[in-house]
Formats: structure tokens, sequence, C-alpha cells
């Protein structure tokens, strides 16, 4: 009787949660349903070691000659800035900021550049210049390259494309000990991981830009007899000019980040190696003083480019510059920078900056965030111990473990046991007569999930609701791709790390989405609210990961709960700027109609706006996700214990094969994520009828 | 600043150039000097470093990490290394060493002392401190949230080994040992602990600066003669942590390239008096190590002739 109500999927789902229920009550009789038999672990990582030493025995003097080529250029690029006074250098770069967005950038851009000279870190940030400029334009046009040869040849664009995935998901620690096995130590070693990690935004712009050029461009050109040459150079090329500088622009922010997070292997006294310094010793204020230096540049970096990359735009519609100005902003440039030069070989002032003001600085900082500390203490402890005790430990270790005296005051009872589950099912019973049948599975698995924790779980349980839940989202392709990227975190034997990322990742994800949604939701419709969270975002997404780490450890200890906060500080800001984004950009009709059909402010935004904007949020949650991937990483300095930990140990500990394997793992679930995310958010854009851009 | 330290190290440099008038250096390429990621490191280099230049070498200063440093001395991108602590190195070092990729040129005479440490106000807490059996009564007086009804230790980062971990089981200690993560945050939860005057005890190393600004005392256990080993000892007879030695090393074919700078480096000591003299003028006082290095250079010149000799 009941089959023909329900559905195939929810009778394969119920199936799978009796499975599951069967697997938790053989737990203790079968060990390898919770832990993976050891002598099944198939070794990848001694194989990787293995090879990558033949690798370097036979190859690594071609590595090391192009390293040696390498270090030419960047050399080059330091002698340079360090030769350069600084009031040049900044002249240069201010101008550069008029031309590309006007007076207040220029004015931001003055007033941030000498802040790098008055706290006297003026070489250290050259230094890191240095790396950037160099690398961007070899990483732009590897981009720019394999962009251009992905869009002419289908099966080169499917070569392409996993790689700079793999690229984007393997973390940063991960591939720095292979660069570094390689090419040998040095400067060398973060240029090539920060163009290794740059150029896949190039390759996606530039593939995209092509695909954009609009038919009838190309079928004039065509027309008026260009040959294929011409066709690409001149009719192509500039009408996605736009596209391809936004790829320039994301290139250089993601070396930016690279060059800070390469710093930790050291071959470079730049700003991140500062930066590291001072984390070390845990000093909060001058760790900021200095990581607020990256920040700077940063954003500088990226409005100039992105400012250049609206200009051409425009540029099209002839507003650009006339060639005359153009000349004249060049003459002003180059009579400044002789000018300033001369000036500064007899004002030494100008040339060499005497003070240091950070030490000034971090002093006062440190008085504040210790008067923070002191007055805020008890309220700091509450609210760790409420997150830790209601949400955190149900999570990890399930209810059945979490609830002690302890934590929640009482001893968890039969008679409690009952009254949890009663109610989870009455309530899902409750959605299966509504005919609620995803609801009802729901409840049923997160009733199983919270009383038996994420990490009590049997992996091959699991195993199988992951790979389901993809069919259900994806079709049988995704479906296989969950499978068979879960069973390689099972055979490599780092199952248990892997859920404890996915545990502390998933809870600030959750966080992040919806505080995040939320706040983007309101600065939609309050301007105030949007200046003052922009600023905010700006900094969180370019200061260096780790200066966020040591204040956190100060308030609230080493633990997970600090690492879930440095990653919902880092992942909420992708949250907050795609709502924001996709509530600002809907159509406007739509608003006006249900305006007009008598709906409230409050409906208005809920049941109209929200909706329509989902496939962006969905977007914007997809961003989140792999931001809080990225920040784990980080994380492993305060001390997690999961996946971001093995690649750290592998990195510290020279075992390559080993944080190689473990970054891997982590890029699978990054990737599995993202496709089901993406995936959700298509279904709902074409469900609505529209498509995201 | 830089600029003065190079005019103040070219006077030096002239003024004893008269010492080596032989055929020092014997090569003209730079010996590459590492200097890693704690200050006690800084200073040693920059004594080494600064001695080298004295007797004409080219030296060039390459930062890197206490692991990274290995593949690097292996494929000579670094010539030397003044602080290699054997009980931080991974497998890696141990192989490159048997393979002679890397040379260990002898110790370096600092003392290093490792253990358990936890600040006085804990002593009122848990009566019978600093001898290490009080903890199995009042771990709970170390305890938190996270980890009742065990106590909570802080151990050294994952990436560092696991011998308090190890030790912690095969002596049954009630506590629960939480990876440390990274020096930056074992030093501010040391600092945020002493603020309040909260329970802590963590897994910890001297030479260290934060010894020059805090007071710490030493868990205490069983003297013994033998080697101790953290996984096999025993509830009564815990005799702690192996200690470990200081390493001086450098690249192979140092010794048949600059056979003068291997003579001086394999003579070089120095002491924990030194270094802890040397960590608080930097760590406390805010000053360039270049510069602490330099001064030592010039006020210890006794000592420091009797090694180029």
């Amino acid at each position: 009787m009941r089959s023909a109500i329900l559905e195939k999927k929810t009778l394969i789902w119920i199936g799978i949660i009796l499975i599951t229920i069967t697997f938790l009550i053989f737990k203790e009789e079968l060990d390898w349903l919770t832990q993976y038999p050891k002598e099944l672990i198939i070794p990848f990582s001694d194989w990787i070691n293995f090879l990558m030493d033949k690798f370097i025995y036979k190859f690594g003097w071609l590595f090391l000659n192009v390293s040696w080529f390498l270090s030419w250029p960047i050399n080059a690029a330091q002698w340079f800035l360090h030769s350069l006074p600084w009031v040049v250098v900044i002249f240069l770069v201010t101008i550069v900021a008029y031309l590309s967005v006007g007076l207040r950038l220029a004015l931001f851009t003055l007033c941030a550049t000498f802040y790098m000279v008055l706290i006297g870190y003026w070489e250290e940030s050259m230094n890191t210049l240095s790396l950037v400029i160099i690398s961007v334009p070899m990483a732009v046009l590897i981009g720019f390259g394999l962009g251009v040869w992905g869009y002419f040849s289908k099966r080169a664009e499917k070569i392409i494309m996993p790689i700079l995935d793999i690229f984007q998901t393997v973390p940063t620690f991960a591939y720095l000990l292979p660069i570094l096995l390689l090419f040998g130590f040095g400067t060398v070693v973060g240029l090539i991981a920060s163009i290794l990690y740059s150029f896949p935004p190039m390759v996606r712009n530039t593939i995209l830009g092509l695909r954009r050029v609009p038919e009838n461009i190309i079928e004039s050109a065509i027309m008026s007899g260009a040959d294929a040459k011409q066709l690409f150079w001149q009719a192509m090329l500039p009408s996605c000019k736009k596209q391809i500088l936004l790829g320039v622009n994301q290139s250089t922010m993601a070396a930016f980040s690279m060059v800070i997070i390469a710093a930790i292997i050291g071959g470079t006294a730049d700003i991140g190696w500062e930066v590291l310094y001072y984390i070390r010793k845990a000093e909060v204020g001058q760790s900021l003083v200095v990581g607020l230096v990256i920040a700077l540049m940063a954003i500088i970096i990226d409005r100039i480019t992105s400012g250049f990359a609206i200009k051409s735009d425009q540029a099209k519609r002839g507003r650009g510059l006339q060639k005359n100005t153009k000349i004249n902003y060049l003459n002003f440039a180059v009579l400044g920078c002789v000018i300033l030069f001369i000036l500064s070989r007899f004002f030494a002032l100008l040339d060499d900056w005497p003070y240091n003001l950070s030490a000034w600085l971090a002093v006062h900082i440190n008085d504040l965030f210790d008067a923070f500390v002191e007055s805020f203490r008890s309220e700091i402890k509450l609210i760790k111990n409420f997150t830790l005790f209601f949400i955190m430990l149900p999570t990890k270790i399930g209810f059945q473990q979490a609830v002690s005296p302890f934590t929640w005051g009482f001893q968890l009872e039969t008679i409690h046991k009952i009254l949890y589950f009663a109610c989870f099912l009455i309530t899902s019973l409750l959605f299966l007569k509504n005919k609620k049948s995803e609801f009802f599975v729901f409840t049923l698995l997160l009733m199983i999930f919270m009383y038996v924790g994420l990490t009590e779980m049997p992996w091959p349980a699991l195993l199988i609701i992951y790979s389901f839940f993809s069919w259900q989202i994806g079709g049988y392709k995704l479906a296989l791709g969950t499978f068979f990227g879960l069973t390689f975190i099972v055979v490599v034997g780092m199952w248990p790390e892997a859920m404890i990322s996915v545990y502390i990742c998933g809870i600030a994800v959750v966080f992040c989405f919806i505080i995040g949604t939320s706040l983007g939701v309101w600065a939609a419709h309050n301007t105030i609210v949007s200046v003052i969270l922009r600023p905010i975002n700006d900094t969180l997404q370019t200061i260096p990961l780790f200066v966020i780490l040591i204040p956190f450890v100060m308030l609230f200890k080493i633990g997970d709960f600090t690492a879930l906060l440095a990653i919902i500080i880092y992942a909420i800001v992708p949250s907050i700027r795609y709502a924001e984004h996709g509530i600002r950009n809907l159509p406007s009709e739509v608003i006006e109609a249900s305006k007009m059909m008598g709906a409230t402010t409050m409906q208005i935004v809920f049941l109209v706006k929200v909706p329509l904007a989902m496939p962006i949020i969905m977007l914007g949650l997809n961003q989140t996700i792999m931001y809080g991937i990225a920040m784990l990483v980080i994380a492993a300095l305060i001390g997690t214990n999961g996946l971001e930990q093995i690649v750290f140990i592998g990195l510290t500990d020279g075992n390559m094969g080993k944080g190689f394997v473990a970054g891997i793992s982590m890029a699978i679930i990054a990737m599995i994520v993202d496709r089901i995310t993406k995936t959700i958010s298509e279904k709902r854009s074409e469900a609505l009828g529209f498509k995201i851009k | 600043m830089s600029k003065l330290l190079s005019i103040t190290a070219a006077a030096v440099m002239v003024s004893c150039q008269a010492l080596f008038a032989g055929n020092v250096p014997e090569s003209s390429d730079p010996i590459k000097v590492t200097i890693q990621d704690w200050t006690g490191q800084h200073f040693s280099t920059h004594v080494a470093a600064g001695l080298l230049k004295q007797m004409g070498y080219g030296v060039e200063i390459v930062v890197s990490d206490a692991i990274t440093q290995h593949p690097a001395l292996a494929s000579g991108n670094i010539n030397l290394s003044t602080e290699v602590w054997t009980n931080n190195v991974g497998d890696l070092y141990d192989g490159l060493v048997d393979k002679g990729d890397i040379v260990v040129v002898g110790e370096l005479g600092l003392s290093p002392k490792e253990g358990w440490i936890y600040p006085p106000y804990m002593e009122e807490r848990c009566p019978g401190l600093p001898n290490y059996k009080a903890l199995y009564e009042c771990a709970q007086a170390f305890g938190s949230a996270e980890t009742f009804p065990k106590g909570r230790l802080i151990t050294y980062p994952a990436s560092w080994g696991t011998r308090s971990r190890d030790m912690v089981a095969s002596i049954e200690m009630p506590f629960e040992p939480i990876p440390g993560g990274s020096e930056g945050a074992m030093v501010a939860e040391l600092k945020s602990a002493l603020s309040a005057e909260e329970p802590v005890i963590m897994m910890f190393w001297q030479p260290h600066w934060i010894f020059a600004s805090y007071d710490f005392n030493w868990v205490e256990w069983n003297p013994t003669d033998e080697r101790c080993v953290e996984e096999s000892q025993q509830k009564e007879t815990a005799c702690g942590f192996e200690q470990a030695k200081v390493q001086k090393v450098v690249s192979k074919g140092f010794e048949e390239k600059w056979p003068a700078a291997y003579k001086m480096f394999k003579a070089m000591q120095l002491t924990n008096a030194d270094e802890n003299a040397a960590i608080l003028e930097v760590d406390e006082k805010g000053r360039k190590v270049e510069v602490v290095a330099a001064e030592w250079i010039a006020e210890n010149k006794s000592i420091w002739q009797n090694w180029m000799n």
C-alpha cells in the first residue's frame, strides 16, 4: 500500500537509512566499519615520494637551470625598486591610480603607500611587489595562451579545465614542497608557486571573453576580408578586452595571496616573512600593522587593474583618454620622476626614511586589544562554551557523547533518548503525511547524524548517503564522481581526518551562509550598511590570513572553536557580497509588479527578492565553501586535527607524498561540493527562467 | 639601519683583514647561511655570518624553515646552518645525513631543555608540583570545557612530532593532549592564560625569549642515567623527555671549498647565556638582531679569535 504513495527515491532513502542503522548496530562487532583497516590502505604517499625522488634524480638539473634563469628578472626587479627612492615610486603609483580611476583612488594610494614608508617597511614591501610584478605578467601570458588554445580546441579545453580545478582547489601548502624540491630554494619558489596559483583565472576569463564575442563582429570581420590572424587580433581580441583585463585583475589578486603564503617556506625577506615573524611571537599589534601593508597593496592593485578594465570598456564607446592627453600625462610623469629623483639626492629623507612608527602603533593596538579582552572575558567564555557544548560537540561526536553533566548539566538517560527519537520520528512522519518526502528523509538523517556525530558515523554509510545525494542533485555522473572521490579518501586512510575537516568547515559554512546572506540582503536595502561593509570585506579578503589567527587564539585559546571563528571571518565575505549583488541586480519589473499587487516591504524581500536572487546567493554559498576550505588549511596553524593538519605536517616534515595526498583529498571534497552547489544554482535559475552571469 | 650596519661591518672587516692575509677566501662564491624563524637562531646565524665576513668570505643570508632547509642544504642552495635541533628534524634529515648530502660539523654548545611548563600560580592550585606525580591528582585544575574531566595539555604542533602524546599514553596520565599548531599560537595561549591567571600547562623549550619576560616552572621527572625514551615509560619511573642536541651542519663539499671557514665553524661555540642575553635584547628591548650580534662580536674578540686559529 505504502509504496504506492511513496516515490521511488524516498524508498531508496529509507533503504539507505536502514542500512546505516544496521551499520551502527554492528559497529562494535565490525571494526572496519568505523576504521578502515590499516592493512588495506594504499600507500599512495610512498609511491609519490619514490617517484619524486627518481624524477629529481633524473631531471633535477633541468629545473635548477630554469630556477637559475628565473632568478634574473626577480633580482633585476628587486634591484630596480630598491634603487628608486620611495618618493619616486609613490609618485608613479599615484599617477597610475589617478589615470585608472581618478582623484579619490589617487589620494587613497598616496596615503596608503606613505603608510608603508611611515612604519618602516618600505624595503620589504618592495620585495613583495617585485615578486608580484614578475609573476603576474608570466601568469597572464601563460593563462592567455592556454585560454586561446582552449577556445579554439575542444580537446584542449577538456584537458585544461580539470587541471585548473586542481590548481585552484588543492591547498597551496601542498604544492609548495614539490616546487621546493624541484626548483631548489629561494625567491624562485615563491615566484613559481604564485604563477601556478594565479594563471587559472586568466585562462577562465580568456575563454569566457572569447566566447562572448558577438557573432556579428566576427561575421563582419570575415566579410570585410580579414584572414584568421586579423580576425583574432583585430576583431575578436579588442571586443573582449574587458573580460581579459578582469582576468588580469583576478590573477594579480591570486598572485598576491600566494606570495604571502609562500613566505612560510622562506626564501625572500618580504612582507609575508615579516608578518610570520611577528605571528610566531604572538605580537598582535605588530602583525596587524605589517599585515595591513599587504591588504593596502592588494586593494590598490585591485582598484587600479579593475579601473583599467572598466576604462577599456568606456574607451570603446569613445569616452576614453585622447591621445594628446596621454602624451601630456606621460610627460608629466617623467618630469615629476626626474625632479623627485634629483631632490632625493639632496634630501636623504626622501630616499631612506629614518623613522619607524610601527612599534609605536603596535603598542597602542596591543593596549586596546588587552583592554578589550579584559572587559569582555566572561562574555567571551560564555559564547565559546555555548557554541562548543550545543553546536560543535554534538555535530562532532553526537549527543550520545556530548551530553554530560559538565556540558549540558545532566546525564543522558533512557528517557531523554526516547524523547529525542520520538520528537524526530513524529516530525518526520508529519512531513511524510504532508507529502514532503525530502523533509521526511532529511529529518530522519538529521536524527541519526546528531545522535551519533559526524566523526563517529561508519564510513560506508556516509559514502552511500553522499553518493545517493549527489545522484539526486546531478545525476549519475555526479554520483560516480562523488563515490570514487570519497573512496579515494577512504583507501588512502584519511577518512577520519577528512570528516574532522568537514565538520569544522560545515559548521562554519552554515554560519556564514545564514549571517552573511542576511547581512548582504540588509546591505542591498540600506546604503549605509553597504558603505560600512565594503571596506571591512576588502580588508578581510586581502589581509594575510594568518594575521587573523593570533588575536583569535588570545581570545579563545587553541582549539577547534578558534579555528571555526577564523574560518567564519574569512569565508563570510562572499556570502555577503553575492547576496547583495544578487538582490541589487534583480529585474526591476518583477519588483514593481509585486509592489503594485500590494505586497509589504517584508513580503517583497522574503517572498519575491530572495527567492529570485537564490541562484546568485547559491553561487555565494559555493564561494563561501571554497574560501572556507582555503582558510581551513591556514587554521592548521592553530592546531586542528583534520586533513589540513596532514597537509601542513607534510610540508613541515618534508614528507611530500603525505601532504600531497591530503591536499588531493581536500581538493576532492572541494570539487564535489562545488559541483553540487553549482548544479543546485543552475537548476534554480532554470526553474526561474533566467540565466545567471 | 642596514646601511649603518654594513658600514660598521665593513670597518670591522678592514681591521681584521690583516689577520687573514693567506689564501682566504679560497673561493669567491658567497657562503649561503640560512636564517630561520626564532630569535635565538637569528643571533647565532648573524654571529657566524659576521665572523665569516671578517675572514673575507662573501656571505649571503637566506631565509628558510626548520624543515625546508634540509633539501636546500642537500642541493647546495644553502651551505651552512647554525642550529639544527635533532628533536625536530623529520625523517628527511636523517636520510640526507646518512647519504652524506648534509655534513654534521658538531654541536653548537647550547644545552636545550624541553619539557612541560606551567606558571607559578598553578602550584597553589595543584600542590605537589613541580613533581609530575601531582598531575595525576589535579588534572582537573588544568581542565577546560573541551577536555573535561581530563586536564588540557598543549603539546608541540603536530608537525614537530608526538612525544607528549606518546608519553601521556604510556604513563596513563589523565590529560588530553592538544597540538599547539604553531609557535605563535602557543605563545598567544601562554600570554592570554597569564594575563587572566588561567590554568595552563604546555610542552615548551629553552632557550626561548618567553623565559626572559615571564616566569614559568618546569615539571620535574625522575632522574635517569640511561636514554629516556618517551613512549616506553612507566607511571612510577617516568623520566620525562629525551633532551635534544643542537647541531651545526654544512652542505656537502663545504670543507673542500672553504677549508678555513669550515675550521672556524667547527670551533664555534655559543652558550645558553649568550643566546638568552641576545634574545632579551631583541625581543624585549626591540633592537635589531644584526646590531646585537655585531656587538657580541665586538665584545668577545678573545673568544672568537681562538676559533679562527
